[in-house]
């Protein structure tokens, strides 16, 4: 059914962990420049309107505001100290240090959309308006521009024409080229009638004949129209996770916000104790840690910046991971429900399976030899030219079987869904092959006998999995042909991959249980439903669902639309019906059904990220905490505490706040690319990532706040 | 006279302000307001330290404070809009 | 020295051989599994069920139960407002007490009907006996039982099942667990030399003068202290609570006292085991908090031990044994481990003055304040510290690839609205913004010893308050005069004026808004569908993840207040070693 073949080794080429050049990239993207648009769409962030959807970076683009103010006037909320010079180098640092830290965490959020523009506007200039020619209802032609069509139109589209909307083909038959949305070059048939062929899409280009075509999608409303929006950004909601992050990021920035407002009070209690016991100068000292931008520089250390800066780019990233894996996702919530699927519901032809199954062996009957039957099979495959024919045909060849057609006469009998069998009329001689009991039913008609060694070799087949056929000269059965699904190398690995994640593979075939236990076994999934309906497809999603489980499938007839909208990720083939794709949540352009793998890895791979930054962000807080306090209130006889022994109270502000701006452009790459995701159990996956963002980030900041310090001019 | 008078109250009280278009700008308005208040009171608890303007600013700081941690409130209990 | 190791070694070793006796009979009451108390107290139940017209098996949910609790607790504390403020001719009331000032009335029933016991009065001479044992006594009772019935509550909610009647549990909690639990323990407490009277004070005359008299003061102690500790209540009868020789007189009742206050939030721990059928996740859980009580009971008793630096030096010795404040028939042991045992649980009775232990062992009381789990309240405790758990697993479960789920429920925004606002919010807000207040306007704090210390007294009162602890670090001048002294002429004070309102502002936000959150999470817990364990499902009962929960209560508990802690009784803490005045 499907146009596009997929071969058997390509899908595996493409694993996330694999070269990223290795993957095709659909439309091409033009990359450069794009960091020169990100920084200058960094800037255009800065508007207080956009940047209020940021909590936790808004807040710093508030300090960023009042320690501008501290830098005109030091003595603006009050007398801090009797050097307002020095006071106000300090306060335009700090100043300096915040304005870069929003302006990275906008240049990491802009790094992330720039990479889904770039795709956009690709995708933009596939969608120049096209004359159309519209037919009325009278009959007559109209040209009209293609946004000026609507749902229902008929529109005639000749070779070399651009398809103008997208729609469906009631008439003709034509080659389309496609590749501006697959990527794909070799051009695709389209022809009414069948399921999947007869869609279009506008924007891609009719090469050969004439097609009617019956306009679908509103202008605007086209899949290249959704496809923009889509890896744009434009479209983008908060997913459920992001939302829940974001809640506790602006739960954290409220708790440090209350103990930073309440320290001046704390602070000028103490100040004014120091002053009766210590005197004057100590006091004043003390006082000045506690002056207006060096709060805030606390407040800054303190909240969680680091996620809150990345935690968007992370989520665009993620959209634009699945992107180039050529899969378009209608939403970020569908990405991360893949992380969280639980089962797999795989067809197993073209998923499990390569598309068609080939002759494996010859099994003779009726005391035959082997290199008869490969002869009888080699003549009744003559003129079949699906897969399995030719399986046949280089199968005999092999053996040895030869035909020498010179002189003879030879008709070619086609397959019906009637007879259930093929062959081939050589000579007066009826040479055929079929299901086994439409050979039997054949050989009976021309008076011959049914041995019982083909009820044994058909019995041997199908235990093997395979499909058993028959081949049969006249009224002589000679053998079996042993018809043999081909498991696509390497699901076995990724399937065993997917188990030790917790992730569950149903296999659906409409073969018999016992081919399909055999299939199952061979290829390693967990579980296979036998003669399954397309019914039996969303009673499957549906009891997992009962259980609470996340299922994921992919589908591409028409009759897998409920299938596809009741699960939880719905991954819908771009050779398949318009119905399909829409009832879907992420359309597959190379139409590879093996992707669904991936794209669990890419979900699991995102909310790892997230995850691994907010643990490092929390985690840095210790140090920030103990570069910061001691130094600061080291008047208060509290300076031992100064474990990393930073110089002064100056140095230690701008240090731990140099770190936490650099920390942000540090961690774009990573934000951007993903943590690098290893097939492993839940348990084995946190040892691994608490020990690398746990306890490394509350290491990792020690250090660097210690360098920084040395580094730093300041005394 | 008398007319015009009446007429340049009207024109007074009749003033067309849309309050949702400018809701930041009358936010910050009453905030100002709200401040003149509240400065005084700043003053008088700072025993002697501060200048009147830098109570002012104090003032100010301290409501922006109070408005920013309002704000973190409603992320938290709305945060699909952020 | 080694006698006082082995002191808190073997406390401690009964408190984890009660734990699963306790926790396996809490979990047969709250299951509905039959109890050997069935047969006397069943119609009992039954009777005051039918009296108040609840059906048990009418099922609330959270927000019904909130609200229940709600209601019920503001008809007690209108109960109790009627007795306190009449009790100058309501009977037994043999010193004649007239009602204290209003402020002390109403701060005295927030801070008993929140379980927290904070007293900014002296017992013997303000409240009559009736006072004591009718009213703030039944608040003992209905506070803490309003605390077991939350943690039972959210207990439930965690594992799946509907949350129950509060009125049902309430009764339960008294009539099966702290009834007779009290009942043995105030037989066991009157042997051991605990007055039970209702007679007055008696007048002796003292010995360097006969013809002086001294009025001593006793009443019905023995019954009201046991429920003290069982309840995690902490309020005194006498003024200086269990170092008073009628409330604590010897090595026995101080043992039965200490073991009392933990018995009950650990022993939950095991309930929450047997209701999850996970004995391993409560033992791993049970770890946290243990391991946090041993490293702070160890930490003050160091402390204690080797004394104050200072006295040290002007003594000539290397080290002598901080005895300030402390009952010598306890010593530093007994007393380092109370004082850490009876904030860490949020009981807050004393048996020494917290005020002159080492600033270390300051330190260590007030991080058991500020995270409320080392064992912590009645019930709301065992409760924190799984929501804790959840932002754990929130926190860090992102990075095994899936949502977070706990006990195969998944933690979404709802749930981290309300347990990162119960857990990280309402602490700042009900302790450093009062502190802040307070500190800035001097007229309000009556502060006895100005500086770190200070600092640590005022920000020690409302964490004592906003963590329903009770216990108080006192030197604040936050006593009305007496009824006594009112009468003789005495003027009502402003600081403690202050000090009674604002705190009673703290007790109420601390007991109530983790409790309707607390319910609410519960609630929200309870009706999801759960998700079938699978191999990349997080395991929350691994020794990994029971350490990262520690890191994070660590992190995300404590370290919001390290600068008050550095500020308070570090900065003291250096003081004293550096000699610095």
């Amino acid at each position: 059914m499907s146009q596009h073949q997929p071969s058997a080794t390509e899908p595996q080429r493409r694993s996330p962990g694999g070269r990223r050049d290795d993957r095709r990239h659909t439309p091409k993207v033009n990359r450069k420049g794009i960091y020169q648009r990100a920084l200058r769409s960094a800037f255009a962030k800065l508007d207080p309107r956009i940047a209020v959807r940021n909590p936790v970076m808004f807040v710093v683009w508030l300090g960023v505001f009042v320690t501008f103010l501290v830098t005109l006037d030091p003595n603006l909320f009050g007398t801090v100290s009797d050097h307002v010079a020095q006071q106000r180098w300090l306060n335009g640092i700090i100043c300096l240090i915040l304005f870069f830290t929003v302006l990275f965490a906008n240049f990491a959020e802009a790094v992330a959309e720039g990479r889904g523009k770039a795709q956009a506007d690709a995708l933009r200039s596939t969608r120049s308006d096209t004359i159309a020619r519209k037919i009325l209802p009278d009959g007559t032609v109209q040209e009209v521009n293609s946004t000026a069509l609507r749902r229902g139109d008929q529109v005639r589209v000749v070779a070399g024409d651009m398809i103008p909307a997208d729609g469906e083909v009631i008439q003709g038959i034509g080659s389309v080229d496609e590749s501006a949305i697959t990527g794909e070059s070799a051009p695709v048939l389209k022809q009414p009638g069948t399921d999947i062929a007869s869609s279009v899409t506008g924007g891609t280009r009719l090469l050969s004949d004439e097609l009617l075509i019956r306009i679908t999608s509103d202008p605007g409303q086209g899949f290249i129209d959704r496809m923009i929006s889509l890896v744009e950004g434009a479209s983008r909601t908060k997913t459920p996770n992001e939302i829940a992050l974001t809640v506790l990021l602006a739960v954290l920035t409220q708790v440090f916000l209350i103990v930073v407002a309440t320290l001046p009070a704390i602070a000028t209690y103490i100040a004014n104790f120091l002053e009766t016991t210590l005197g004057t100068q100590a006091a004043t000292q003390f006082r000045s840690g506690s002056s207006i931008a060096i709060l805030i520089a606390l407040l800054v250390a303190l909240i969680p910046t680091t996620i809150g800066g990345l935690l968007s780019a992370i989520g665009i990233a993620g959209m634009d991971r699945v992107a180039q894996f050529n899969v378009i996702a209608t939403s970020g919530r569908a990405v991360e429900a893949c992380g969280d699927v639980n089962t797999l519901v795989l067809d197993k032809t073209g998923t499990i399976t390569l598309g068609n199954r080939l002759a494996d062996e010859f099994i003779p009957v009726n005391g035959h030899a082997v290199a008869d039957v490969a002869q009888v099979c080699l003549a009744a495959s003559l003129f079949d030219e699906t897969p399995e024919g030719r399986s046949i045909v280089q199968l005999a060849q092999q053996l040895g079987a030869s035909l020498d057609l010179t002189g003879k006469q030879a008709e070619g009998i086609e397959f019906s869904a009637r007879t259930r069998m093929s062959g081939t009329d050589l000579d007066g001689a009826e040479y055929r092959k079929g299901a086994v009991d439409a050979i039997k039913g054949f050989v009976r008609s021309r008076g011959g006998q049914v041995p019982d060694t083909l009820d044994q070799a058909y019995e041997q087949v199908s235990h093997l999995g395979g499909t058993p056929l028959a081949a049969c000269r006249g009224n002589d059965i000679y053998g079996v042909i042993y018809l043999k699904d081909i498991v696509k190398p390497g699901l076995r690995e990724r399937f065993d991959q997917l188990r030790r994640m917790g992730v569950k593979t149903v296999m659906l075939t409409g073969d018999n249980r016992i081919t399909a236990s055999v299939i199952a076994r061979e290829a390693g999934v967990d579980d296979f439903i036998a003669e399954a309906t397309p019914e039996d497809k969303i009673e499957v999603i549906r009891t997992e669902q009962a259980q609470g489980k996340l299922v994921a499938m992919t589908g591409d007839g028409t009759n897998d639309a409920p299938a596809l909208a009741q699960a939880n990720v719905g991954l819908a083939m771009n050779s398949g019906t318009q119905a399909a794709k829409e009832a879907a949540n992420m359309v597959d352009l190379d139409s590879d059904p093996t992707k669904l793998i991936d794209l669990v890895t890419i979900g699991k791979q995102l909310l790892i990220t997230r995850g691994a930054l907010t643990t490092f962000s929390v985690a840095n807080d210790i140090a920030k905490y103990f570069a910061i306090i001691p130094t600061l209130f080291a008047a208060a006889g509290i300076g031992a505490l100064n474990i990393m022994q930073l110089k002064s109270a100056q140095s230690a502000i701008v240090a731990a706040l140099i770190y936490n701006a650099l920390i942000i452009p540090a961690l774009i790459p990573l934000a951007l690319k993903g943590v690098e995701f290893r097939p492993l159990t839940a348990d084995q996956l946190l040892r691994r990532n608490i020990l690398i963002y746990g306890i490394g980030g509350v290491i990792a900041p020690f250090i660097a706040i210690k360098l920084i310090d040395l580094i730093l001019p300041i005394a | 006279m008398f007319s015009k008078l009446i007429h340049s109250i009207e024109s007074l009280t009749h003033f067309d302000f849309d309050f949702r278009r400018h809701k930041f700008s009358v936010a910050l308005f009453f905030a100002l307001c709200f401040n003149l208040l509240l400065a005084p009171l700043v003053y008088a608890a700072t025993t002697s330290e501060l200048t009147r303007s830098q109570a002012w600013a104090l003032g100010l700081l301290g409501l922006s404070t109070a408005a920013l941690s309002i704000y973190l409130f409603f992320v938290m209990f709305a945060p699909e809009k952020f | 020295m080694l006698q006082g190791w082995l002191q808190i070694g073997l406390t401690l070793l009964l408190v984890v051989l009660i734990t699963p006796v306790l926790g396996r009979y809490i979990a047969r009451v709250f299951l509905a599994q039959k109890t050997r108390l069935d047969p006397l107290l069943a119609p009992v139940d039954r009777l005051l069920l039918r009296l108040i017209g609840v059906r048990s098996q009418d099922g609330m949910t959270g927000w019904q139960y909130a609200r229940a609790i709600f209601y019920s607790n503001f008809a007690m504390a209108l109960l109790l407002a009627i007795l306190l403020f009449n009790q100058s001719w309501l009977p037994f009331n043999p010193t004649r007490l007239t009602s204290p000032t209003w402020d002390t009335n109403l701060h005295t029933i927030i801070s008993f009907i929140t379980n927290t016991n904070q007293q900014h009065y002296s017992g013997e001479v303000t409240y009559s006996y009736f006072s004591q044992f009718a009213g703030l006594g039944y608040m003992m009772f209905v506070s803490a039982a309003t605390g077991i019935a939350v943690g039972i509550a959210f207990i439930r909610g965690l594992t799946g099942r509907p949350l129950g009647n509060f009125y049902h549990d309430l009764i339960l909690a008294i009539t099966r667990i702290l009834l007779p639990l009290s009942i043995l323990g105030a037989i066991a407490l009157i042997a051991a030399g605990i007055p039970e009277t209702l007679a007055g004070p008696v007048l002796v005359p003292t010995l360097e003068d006969p013809a002086v008299q001294q009025a001593i003061a006793r009443g019905p102690v023995a019954h009201f202290e046991i429920i003290k500790e069982l309840g995690e209540n902490g309020g005194g009868f006498f003024a200086i609570n269990s170092a008073h020789p009628f409330e604590n007189p010897n090595g026995f009742t101080n043992l039965l006292e200490t073991v009392a206050i933990l018995a009950i939030p650990s022993a939950l721990i095991y309930t929450y085991g047997i209701f999850a059928n996970n004995l391993k996740q409560a033992w791993l859980v049970y770890c946290i908090p243990f391991a946090l009580l041993v490293g702070f009971v160890v930490v003050s008793a160091i402390a204690e031990y080797n004394g104050n630096p200072i006295v040290n030096t002007a003594l000539g010795v290397n080290q002598a044994v901080n005895l300030e404040g402390k009952e010598v028939r306890f010593g530093w042991a007994q007393s380092a481990l109370f004082a850490v045992v009876t904030t860490g649980s949020m009981c807050g009775a004393v048996t020494g003055m917290v005020d002159s232990m080492m600033p270390l062992s300051g330190l260590v009381t007030l991080s058991n304040l500020f995270l409320q789990i080392v064992f912590g309240g009645q019930g709301t405790g065992t409760a924190y510290l799984f929501a804790y758990l959840i932002l754990a697993v929130f926190v860090t479960g992102l990075m095994v690839g899936r949502t977070p789920e706990f006990l195969g429920r998944k933690i979404e925004k709802q749930e981290v609205v309300l347990a990162s606002f119960l857990i990280l919010l309402v602490h700042p807000i009900a302790i450093l913004l009062p502190s802040a207040i307070a500190l800035v306007f001097p007229d309000f704090q009556g502060i006895s010893n100005p500086g770190f210390h200070g600092l640590s007294q005022v920000i020690y009162e409302y964490a004592s308050a906003a963590a329903n602890n009770g216990s108080g670090l006192e030197g604040l001048a936050d006593s009305q005069p007496s009824p006594i002294a009112l009468a003789t002429g005495a003027i009502p004070s402003p600081t403690a004026l202050w000090w009674n309102l604002s705190t009673s502002l703290s007790l109420l936000a601390g007991r109530y808004i983790p409790i309707t959150a607390l319910l609410l999470l519960a609630d929200s817990l309870s009706r999801k569908q759960p998700v079938p364990a699978t191999a990349g499902t997080l395991h929350t009962n691994t020794t990994l993840f029971t350490g990262i929960t520690a890191g994070v209560i660590v992190i995300l508990g404590a370290l919001t207040f390290f600068p008050v802690l550095a500020l308070g009784p570090i900065a003291e803490a250096f003081q004293l070693t550096q000699g610095m005045r």
